[in-house]
C-alpha cells in the first residue's frame, strides 16, 4: 500500500468516527428537544385542564350536595373543558372517556400523588403520553387525565435519525474523497522524486528531479539531486580512468608482444632449425637482448605503478639536485658526445630527491637524443631557479601533432629511432607522473629544427599566467 | 624457381628470425624495416610472391602499404602485435589474404604462407634437395634426372621434409600431416619410411635423425 493510500485511508477514518460520534450526540439531543417540547405540551394541556376543572367545580359544588347532583355537576364542569383527549376517573368509575385508551389502568390514581405525572406509553403503532393528577372535589378524589398522541413526534425523530445518518455518510464519503485527491496531489512530487532515482539507477547518471515549492520534499528533491550530482562526477571520473587504464594495459600488452615474438621465433629456430654456431649465436644475442629490454619495461612499469602512491619529500638544494643530476646524466650524454651545462639560483626545492633526479636525469637523456649523432655543437642546458627546473636543447624538436601525445604511455613520435636509442615510450609518462606526485605541471615549447624546452614547475602557485602560458620558444642565444 | 617473398617488419629480432626461416626451408625474400622504403623499392623491384607485413612500422603503416601491394597484385599477410578485432577486421576488409598476431611461432607462419601461395597459384610445386627433385602436383620424383619409384607415403614423409628443410619435423607432425590424427599406431612406421627414402635416394646423411624428436633433411 502507497504512502498517500495509508495517508488517506488513516484520516478517512478519523474523519468519518468524529462526523459519527457528532452527529450520534446532536441526533439524541435533538430528539430529546422535541420529545421535551411534546412533554412540555402535554403537561400545559393537563394543567390547564385540572386546573379549569378544579376551580370550577370549587366554585360551583356545595359539600351540601347530594353524590348524584355532585356526579351530574362534576360530568358538566370536567365535560366544559375536556377535549377528544381528556379523561375523567372517581375511584373505579370511569366518569369521562372520549377514546380508547383507558390511562387509569397504565398510570393509577394511587400513583398520583400531587403535582402532574407524564407517562410515555406505546399503544400498538401509535405512541401516547398520558398525564395524569388527582383533584380533590368535595373531600371526593378525582384523576383527571390527558392522553395526548404523539406518534407524529417520534415519527419525526425517526425521519430525523435517518436525515442525520445519510447526510453524515454523505459528508464523510465527501470528506474522504477531498483527502484522497489532496495526499494524492501532496504524494505527487515523492513519486517524481522515485521515478528519477529509478532512472539514474539505471544509468541515466544526468537525470535530475525537478525541485518545487519549499517544503521538506522539495528540499529533499534539492538534496537528491546534489547526491545525483555527486554520483555522476564519480562515475565520469571512473568511466575516465577505466578508459586510460585500459589504453595503457593496450600500450603495455603491445610493447611486451613484440619482444616476446621475436624471442618464440628464436627459441624455436634454436630448438629445430639447422643452424651453424654464428646463427645460434646472433640468436641467442638477439634473446639476451630481449630479454634485458622486457626486464627494463618491468622496471619502469614498476615505478609508475608504485608513484601513485604519496612520496615522501625533503628540502633540497638546487645545486645538491644539479649535481645528482650531473652525476647520472653526464656519462651518458658523453657517451653520445653531448656537452652538458648546468646553472641554478642556489635555491632550495621541496622535493623527493631520487624521484626528481629520475625526471631531471630522463629529461636531460631526451634533449640529448635530440640530437643526431656526431652533432660538434651538440649540448643539453639545465637550469634550476626560482622553484623550476628547465632542461633546453637545440635538437631537432618535436613536430606539433606530437606534442599533444608526449606523455600519452608508450606513445613515440618517432617509433624507429626512438627504438634504436633504447626508449621504452614510458620515459615522459614517468616524468609526468613524478611531476604529478609533485602537484607540479611540465610545460614543454618546442619548434622543429630549433630545439625544445622542457620546464618542470614546482611552486604553480608563485608563477604569473605569463611565465606558464606564453614562454618564448628557445632560440640560439 | 624458388618463391621470392617481401619482409617489411621493424622489430630486428622478429625481421631476423623470419628471415632466417624463410631462407631455411628455401624461400628467396627482401626485408625491410621502414614501411616507405619498401613502397618505393617497389617502383624498381615488384617480383614477389607473398608480402608480410608489420602493420605499426616508421615511414608508412601496413595498411597503407598495402595499397602498393595491391597495385603489383602481391598478396598480403599481416604481422602484427595488434589483437583488437577492429584492425583484424580492417586488414581482412581491405583483402588481405591472411592476419597473423604476435607472438606466432614458425609452424604457423610456414603453413599459413604456404597456404595463401597455394590459394593464389603461385606455389612453387618443385622441391629440391641435392640431385632429388619433387614435383607435388604430378607426384613425380626424379633422382640425377632419372625417375625414381616411391610408395605414396614415403613420397608425403619426402615432401614434409622438403617443406621444412633444414627445420625438425616432429613425430607428432608426420602423423598428424601423414597418417592422420586418428592413427594410434607405431611411431616406427616413420622410422621404415625414412629407411626406405634413405636407401632409394641416397639421402642417408641428408636426414639427419633428432633424438626423442624427430627427423630433419638438411641442405645449406
Amino acid at each position: 500500500m502507497k504512502l498517500w493510500q495509508k495517508a488517506s485511508a488513516l484520516c478517512a477514518a478519523v474523519l468519518v468516527t468524529v462526523v459519527a460520534v457528532c452527529s450520534g450526540l446532536l441526533l439524541l439531543y435533538a430528539q430529546r428537544t422535541i420529545l421535551d417540547r411534546a412533554e412540555q405540551q402535554t403537561m400545559e394541556r393537563q394543567y390547564a385542564l385540572t386546573a379549569s376543572f378544579e376551580t370550577m367545580t370549587g366554585y360551583y359544588l356545595l359539600s351540601s350536595d347530594p353524590a348524584a347532583v355532585r356526579d351530574s355537576l362534576v360530568r358538566y364542569c370536567f365535560a366544559k373543558f375536556a377535549d377528544a383527549g381528556s379523561v375523567l376517573v372517581h375511584g373505579k368509575d370511569t366518569v369521562f372517556i372520549q377514546q380508547e385508551v383507558n390511562p387509569a389502568a397504565l398510570l393509577p390514581m394511587e400513583a398520583l400523588t400531587g403535582g402532574i405525572q407524564v407517562l410515555p406509553v406505546r399503544n400498538g403503532e401509535a405512541r401516547l403520553f398520558i398525564a395524569g393528577s388527582r383533584v380533590d372535589v368535595g373531600g371526593e378524589p378525582y384523576g383527571v387525565y390527558t392522553v395526548q398522541d404523539v406518534s407524529d413526534v417520534y415519527r419525526a425523530a425517526r425521519t430525523m435519525t435517518g436525515m442525520f445518518v445519510l447526510v453524515s455518510l454523505a459528508g464523510a464519503a465527501l470528506g474522504a474523497a477531498l483527502i484522497t485527491l489532496l495526499m494524492r496531489r501532496g504524494a505527487r512530487p515523492l513519486e517524481a522524486l522515485a521515478a528519477a532515482a529509478r532512472r539514474i539507477a539505471g544509468g541515466e547518471y544526468g537525470c535530475r528531479a525537478e525541485v518545487s515549492g519549499g517544503d521538506e520534499i522539495a528540499a529533499l528533491a534539492a538534496d537528491f539531486n546534489t547526491m545525483a550530482a555527486a554520483v555522476q562526477d564519480r562515475v565520469a571520473e571512473l568511466e575516465d580512468t577505466a578508459r586510460r587504464q585500459e589504453l595503457f594495459i593496450g600500450g603495455v600488452t603491445h610493447e611486451f608482444k613484440t619482444p616476446l615474438a621475436s624471442m618464440l621465433l628464436h627459441t624455436q629456430l634454436l630448438r629445430s632449425a639447422n643452424m651453424d654456431r654464428e646463427e645460434r649465436d646472433r640468436s641467442l644475442a638477439r634473446i639476451e637482448d630481449q630479454c634485458r629490454w622486457l626486464e627494463k619495461l618491468t622496471q619502469t612499469l614498476l615505478k609508475l605503478l608504485t608513484l601513485r602512491q604519496d612520496i615522501p619529500v625533503e628540502a633540497v638544494s638546487a645545486d645538491a639536485l644539479i649535481e645528482d643530476v650531473r652525476a647520472s646524466a653526464e656519462p651518458l650524454l658523453t657517451a653520445r658526445g653531448v656537452a652538458l651545462y648546468t646553472d641554478s639560483d642556489g635555491g632550495t626545492l621541496t622535493v623527493n630527491r631520487d624521484l626528481m633526479r629520475s625526471l631531471a636525469v630522463n629529461l636531460a637523456d631526451n634533449a640529448a637524443k635530440a640530437y643526431d649523432p656526431g652533432d660538434p655543437d651538440a649540448s643539453v642546458w639545465l637550469t634550476v631557479r626560482d622553484g623550476c627546473i628547465e632542461v633546453l636543447d637545440r635538437g631537432r624538436g618535436i613536430p606539433p601533432e606530437a606534442l599533444p601525445h608526449i606523455f600519452e604511455p608508450f606513445y613515440m613520435a618517432d617509433k624507429s629511432r626512438s627504438k634504436k636509442q633504447g626508449g621504452s615510450g614510458l620515459g615522459l609518462a614517468l616524468g609526468k607522473a613524478i611531476a604529478d606526485a609533485h602537484g607540479a605541471k611540465i610545460e614543454v615549447t618546442s619548434v622543429p629544427g630549433q630545439g625544445t624546452r622542457v620546464r618542470v614547475l614546482l611552486k604553480l602557485q608563485v608563477y604569473d599566467n605569463e611565465l606558464i602560458d606564453s614562454p618564448p620558444p628557445p632560440v640560439g642565444e | 624457381m624458388k618463391n621470392r617473398i617481401l619482409v617489411v617488419e621493424d622489430d630486428e629480432g622478429i625481421a631476423s628470425a623470419v628471415a632466417l626461416n624463410l631462407q631455411f626451408v628455401g624461400y628467396d625474400y627482401a626485408l625491410f624495416d621502414d614501411g616507405r622504403k619498401a613502397a618505393e623499392s617497389l617502383e624498381e623491384d615488384h617480383a614477389y610472391d607473398l608480402a608480410l607485413l608489420d602493420i605499426m612500422l616508421p615511414g608508412m603503416d601496413g595498411f597503407e602499404l598495402f595499397g602498393y601491394m595491391e597495385r603489383y597484385s602481391i598478396p598480403v599477410i599481416y604481422m602484427t602485435a595488434k589483437t583488437d578485432s577492429a584492425s583484424e577486421i580492417k586488414g581482412l576488409r581491405d583483402g588481405a589474404e591472411d592476419y597473423i598476431v604476435k607472438p606466432f611461432d614458425t609452424l604457423t607462419l610456414m603453413v599459413r604462407i604456404e597456404k595463401v601461395l597455394r590459394r593464389t597459384g603461385r606455389l612453387n610445386t618443385v622441391y629440391r634437395v641435392r640431385d632429388v627433385e619433387l614435383n607435388s602436383e604430378t607426384r613425380a620424383v626424379t633422382k640425377g634426372g632419372e625417375p625414381v619409384e616411391l610408395q605414396p607415403l614415403e613420397f608425403d614423409v619426402l615432401l614434409l621434409l622438403l617443406k621444412y628443410k633444414n627445420l625438425t619435423v616432429t613425430r607428432e607432425q608426420f602423423l598428424s600431416e601423414i597418417w592422420g590424427y586418428d592413427f594410434v599406431g607405431e611411431t616406427r612406421a616413420i622410422d621404415m619410411k625414412i629407411a626406405g627414402l634413405r636407401k632409394k635416394l641416397d639421402l642417408g646423411d641428408a636426414i639427419k635423425s633428432i633424438p626423442k624428436r624427430g627427423y630433419r633433411l638438411e641442405e645449406r
